[in-house]
């Protein structure tokens, strides 16, 4: 696995990666680097400021209804900023506390696409769920890094992840639960297998 | 959306859920909207008041932030200024923006605990705007769904799961339809631990 950034102290490998932070970070040195570096940045302020979107894009995305929208809403635009950063040739796509504000449809479709496209991801959230979308977990507590690796062996760390204020996610939270009484044997990361394996 | 609208008619002293596509305003000088404003100046000329120390305090923050700006500020600690600020104001109507986002769920935990005890104990009247019907289906008093300018259903708790927005559904949810759509019988449930509990006894039946 390839270094892709070393910034501050915080390795950010070649890999879809989850920053998990809690609420004091701010990302602002980061983004600042990361616009060096074939990256685009998009948060709640900042992202794309014209908005070129295929019309191919917004029926794969299903808000064809955005294209003649007169008001549209803070949500509307954070997706037509997201839309919009779909046309650009950067490789990275960063994205800082941005995607909880969209619905899950949307969220799914769009990392789908990226990673389709062979785009790397760097999602920073403090939303658990969010942490089962990209294949590596970095967990970020007053800009240390407090845990990293694969996901499934991050989310396993329970206590620490308690006490820095987080749940598990719903499903591994059910499984570890399920595992422990004895009507499964791992630890499941997704619905439809652990669904599979108790319809059996 | 005039968020005074929203609440038209409808009794003080709860906490109400709001979820919908819009953006909220208010021309009301009783209402308070939460969000992540980035105020000019630092935390301490924002606050502008005695209380500031205290209410700082209040949102899990000390008064190390007092001489930052607003710029200096991530979007978690925006809020909780925002809140704090709402505090200092007393205003009759708290309206939180998104506010669940950017914390975690023990900060969620808190925040909730809080508004909860404005509401009794000093009769506000709190909205919680948010796209995660988790946050509010153990905490509000009804559940409201707007459109771009009107309130388009009110939901009372008892009806939450037949209302659920496809496009949010929570885990939980989409979970027990995945198993619903497979044969196995089992009812809606909110809490993880409630749900183990129906499957264990379900697994035990087989």
């Amino acid at each position: 696995m390839n270094e892709l950034f070393n910034v501050n102290n915080k390795v950010i490998y070649d890999i879809n990666t989850t920053i998990l932070y809690t609420s004091s970070f701010n990302y602002t040195d980061d983004a600042i680097y990361y616009l060096n570096n074939n990256c685009i940045v998009i948060t709640k302020d900042r992202g794309m400021d014209t908005f070129k979107i295929s019309n191919d894009i917004f029926e794969l995305f299903h808000e064809e209804k955005l294209i003649h929208k007169k008001d549209l809403t803070k949500i509307d635009e954070l997706k037509l900023k997201i839309l919009a950063s779909l046309n650009t040739n950067k490789t990275v796509f960063v994205f800082f506390d941005v995607l909880t504000y969209l619905d899950k449809d949307f969220k799914e479709r769009l990392i789908r696409y990226l990673i389709l496209n062979k785009k790397r991801i760097i999602n920073y959230t403090t939303d658990i769920e969010e942490t089962l979308l990209l294949d590596y977990l970095v967990v970020l507590h007053e800009n240390k890094i407090i845990m990293e690796g694969k996901k499934e062996l991050v989310l396993q760390e329970e206590k620490i992840l308690k006490k820095l204020g987080f749940n598990l996610p719903f499903i591994v939270e059910l499984s570890n639960g399920l595992k422990y009484y004895g009507v499964i044997d791992k630890v499941y990361f997704n619905n439809e297998e652990l669904v599979n394996v108790l319809w059996k | 959306m005039e968020v005074a609208k929203i609440l038209e008619n409808k009794p003080k002293g709860y906490i109400y859920g709001l979820m919908g596509n819009i953006n909220l305003t208010t021309n009301n000088n009783n209402y308070s909207i939460i969000t992540d404003y980035k105020f000019n100046g630092t935390v301490e000329e924002y606050l502008n008041s005695p209380k500031a120390a205290s209410s700082l305090k209040m949102v899990l923050l000390d008064e190390n932030v007092m001489p930052k700006n607003a710029r200096d500020l991530s979007i978690g600690e925006l809020k909780k200024v925002s809140l704090a600020k709402a505090l200092i104001d007393g205003k009759d109507y708290l309206v939180l923006d998104y506010f669940d986002k950017s914390f975690n769920h023990k900060e969620i935990d808190y925040f909730i605990r809080l508004i909860k005890r404005m509401t009794s104990d000093y009769h506000k009247t709190v909205i919680l705007f948010t796209n995660d019907i988790t946050i509010l289906w153990n905490n509000i008093e009804e559940l409201l769904i707007v459109d771009e300018y009107f309130v388009i259903n009110t939901i009372p708790k008892e009806k939450y799961f037949e209302f659920i927005d496809k496009l949010n559904e929570p885990e939980i949810v989409r979970f027990t339809k995945l198993m619903k759509e497979l044969g196995l019988y089992i009812e809606n449930y909110k809490d993880t631990q409630d749900l183990l509990k129906a499957i264990y006894r379900l697994k035990e039946q087989e």
